[in-house]
């Protein structure tokens, strides 16, 4: 009986709800006022940090990409380590002597019976191509030899398939002028990045005596639209390449360009 | 059949180049990228002296430090030092010998050289620019100089021939050796408008108003100087004529208010300048003889600082306070499509370059107490909004101003509440203090 009794005090017990509302009641407005606290923070920590900063986006969201390109200054070289010499580097030095040969002396007694060595017998060199040691572009060739090129390579060189003139000889300083001035005028960051690197579009434009380029036109296009449309405006970009020489003779001068990407 | 064909080809190709040969009247030449786009390594001489006259010594003196000078400020040329070129001073064509200035350590491309004499108080000066790797047509240029025999004078050929040589290799576009340069210096006790030469040399005042001037702006044929100054009537903006030496008139920048920051637009037609006569200062435009004037902006906060897009004259870059921190915008001339530049910080002082694409301005991207970085001078580029910090942890630098080769900048420099004028490359790179005495601010490169 006994046992039946304490039984049913701990059903009781167990069915009497426990007094969980204060609790919950009192958890939930902690964590609103936490969260309400922390919005405020926030709102308030943002506020003070404008303020001090200068206005939204300050140093953050600006791109650090450079204008150096579009700067009418030729291109930063690397510095140079020889402190004994000058501040700007000079170009490369000049190549090394040949080596002197190994003199035959004439009066040497042959031995006998010392079979003579047989000497290598080296096949005539031919003519190997040498690199252009000044960085000049190829200009002012005879017809004759750049149209051997232009067939045998299927054009590939690129619309240097003729030359008449040579302006290129005489006024070298001027060809050299147009790249530079180039150089400054055409920006790379204009192609779309997906351009095969090599890639190249040929241009052909008109100087006249003043030095303004006109009838910019694609002789021969990359693929890439982009690769072409930003040669043809880094021309279109030049005002003047500087007057032609005076002692130039013509009213115009035709350039063939080509941007390499 | 196929070799036939290809023959047929060729030869077809053939023919055709040779009609197009004998068809062009012009000639040709083919270059692309990548091809000696380096600077021009170019080596001067000091020139030959010619005669005994006991001047002659001196004159040569000034005019080879000044053409080296030049030569060396140009940005375009890496200039052979003078302990590499070769020791005989050739004084004419045929005494150059080219294969000396094209071997090491000298590797010169091209190559300055002349003969300088004086007599019977005339300077005589031949001057020549050889290609030094062309043997056969070295010449690029030659020139005649024949003026009074002094130290100034040697000088000024130096910088006429050094503006010759640079037109000639640098694309066209003319020197700055002859240039000055209008600055604020109060050396004398009252803030006045000085001038130099574009290399620091030969300072000295133009206005003696004992007053307070400020902002100078040359016009561009070099006439007149516009700048801001503190009369009875608080600041005006006021004209300077250099030809007549005094202040003439300009009616649209006294009325009322605060005038300040007076700009010229490149045909020398019209001036932009600030005033608060309508309450807030706002940018006005001014007929150059003062009339015709109209206010071109009509915001909240102060809009001062115009400077006009000399290629176009149809565009001005100013600095407008709306949001609070001064920033850098730009609208058409009648006030319309406004455009922020800058998006943070606090930028002033713009100036809008030569050709048009790139604005120069004072910036100091994080401002506030404790922010790390300064006031530094920038350089944008307009279309794509892309920049490039010039100054780095140098002082508090300001006013920065193009010079017309679109190459040099000069600014102010402030290193312990000194300031003081300094030129630079546009890249941020051979930078150059001008003045030493007193203090100088607020320079302005003038336009030719």
């Amino acid at each position: 009986m006994n046992g039946v009794l304490e039984g049913g005090e701990h059903l009781e017990r167990e069915l009497v709800p426990e007094p969980v509302a204060k609790p919950a009641v009192g958890s939930l407005l902690l964590h609103a006022g936490l969260a309400g606290g922390l919005v405020l923070y926030g709102i308030i920590g943002g506020f003070i940090h404008h303020n001090f900063w200068g206005s939204p986006g300050a140093g953050s969201a600006i791109q650090v990409s450079l204008v150096s390109s579009a700067l009418p200054l030729p291109a930063d070289r690397p510095p140079n380590e020889n402190v004994l010499s000058t501040d700007t580097p000079s170009n490369a030095p000049a190549p090394p002597t040949p080596k002197a040969k190994q003199a035959i002396d004439e009066t040497a007694i042959p031995i006998l019976g010392k079979q003579k060595k047989q000497q290598a017998q080296t096949a005539p060199k031919t003519p190997q191509h040498q690199p252009v040691q000044d960085n000049r572009a190829q200009y002012g060739e005879q017809a004759g030899s750049s149209m051997a090129r232009a067939t045998s390579q299927n054009g590939s060189v690129g619309p240097t398939s003729v030359s008449d003139g040579d302006f290129g000889n005489r006024f070298g300083w001027y060809v050299d002028g147009i790249n530079r001035k180039m150089a400054t005028s055409w920006y790379k960051p204009e192609v779309d990045p997906h351009t095969p690197r090599g890639a190249r579009v040929f241009l052909i434009f008109t100087i006249n005596r003043g030095g303004a380029p006109s009838d910019v036109r694609i002789d021969r296009s990359s693929g890439s639209p982009t690769l072409d449309r930003s040669c043809q405006r880094g021309v279109q970009r030049v005002d003047s390449f500087g007057n032609l020489p005076p002692l130039y003779t013509q009213s115009t001068l035709k350039v063939s360009y080509y941007c390499e990407y | 059949m196929k070799a036939i064909s290809r023959t047929l080809f060729s030869t077809l190709l053939i023919l055709a180049s040779l009609a197009a040969t004998t068809l062009r009247a012009q000639d040709w030449v083919h270059t692309g990228t990548n091809m000696g786009n380096d600077r021009i390594r170019l080596a001067a001489a000091d020139f030959k002296p010619v005669g005994a006259d006991p001047q002659t010594p001196t004159l040569k003196a000034a005019f080879d430090a000044t053409l080296y000078a030049d030569l060396a400020n140009a940005g375009i040329f890496d200039l052979v030092s003078k302990s590499m070129i070769p020791q005989a001073a050739p004084g004419a064509p045929q005494e150059i010998n080219l294969a000396q200035w094209t071997a090491a350590p000298s590797n010169a491309a091209m190559v300055a050289f002349g003969a300088l004499s004086a007599a019977n108080g005339r300077l005589v000066v031949y001057g020549w620019l050889f290609d030094a790797h062309n043997t056969a047509n070295p010449q690029v240029l030659s020139k005649q100089y024949n003026e009074d025999a002094s130290q100034d004078m040697a000088r000024t050929v130096a910088h006429r021939f050094a503006d010759e040589i640079i037109l000639r290799l640098g694309g066209g576009i003319n020197g700055i050796a002859e240039t000055k340069i209008y600055f604020v210096s109060s050396r004398t006790g009252s803030k006045e408008i000085w001038e130099m030469d574009y290399d620091g040399q030969n300072q000295h005042a133009v206005t003696h108003l004992g007053s307070i001037s400020l902002s100078p702006r040359v016009s561009p044929d070099n006439s007149r100087i516009a700048f801001a100054s503190l009369g009875r009537d608080g600041w005006a903006v006021r004209m300077y004529s250099l030809e007549l030496g005094r202040i003439v008139s300009f009616p649209a920048g006294t009325a009322g208010g605060s005038n300040q920051s007076p700009a010229w637009s490149s045909d020398g037609t019209k001036i932009a300048f600030s005033s608060s006569r309508s309450g807030d200062p706002e940018i006005w435009v001014a007929d150059s003889n003062g009339g015709n004037l109209r206010r071109i902006t009509s915001f909240k906060g102060p809009d001062v600082s115009p400077t006009w897009n000399p290629r176009s004259n149809a565009q001005l870059a100013w600095v407008s306070g709306r949001t609070g921190l001064p920033q850098i915008y730009t609208m058409d001339q009648d006030g319309a499509n406004v455009q922020r530049m800058t998006d943070g910080g606090y930028a002033i002082s713009p100036s809008w370059a030569p050709n048009g694409q790139l604005l120069t301005f004072s910036w100091n991207r994080k401002y506030g107490p404790g922010a790390p970085g300064g006031q530094d001078i920038y350089v944008m580029d307009i279309a794509s909004k892309r920049w490039l910090q010039l100054t780095h942890e140098a002082g508090s630098n300001d006013f920065p101003s193009w010079a017309p080769d679109n190459r040099h900048i000069v600014f102010e420099r402030a290193i312990g509440g000194r300031s003081q004028i300094w030129t630079m490359l546009s890249d941020g790179t051979e930078q150059h203090q001008l003045t030493q005495t007193g203090s100088n601010f607020m320079p302005n490169w003038s336009w030719k």
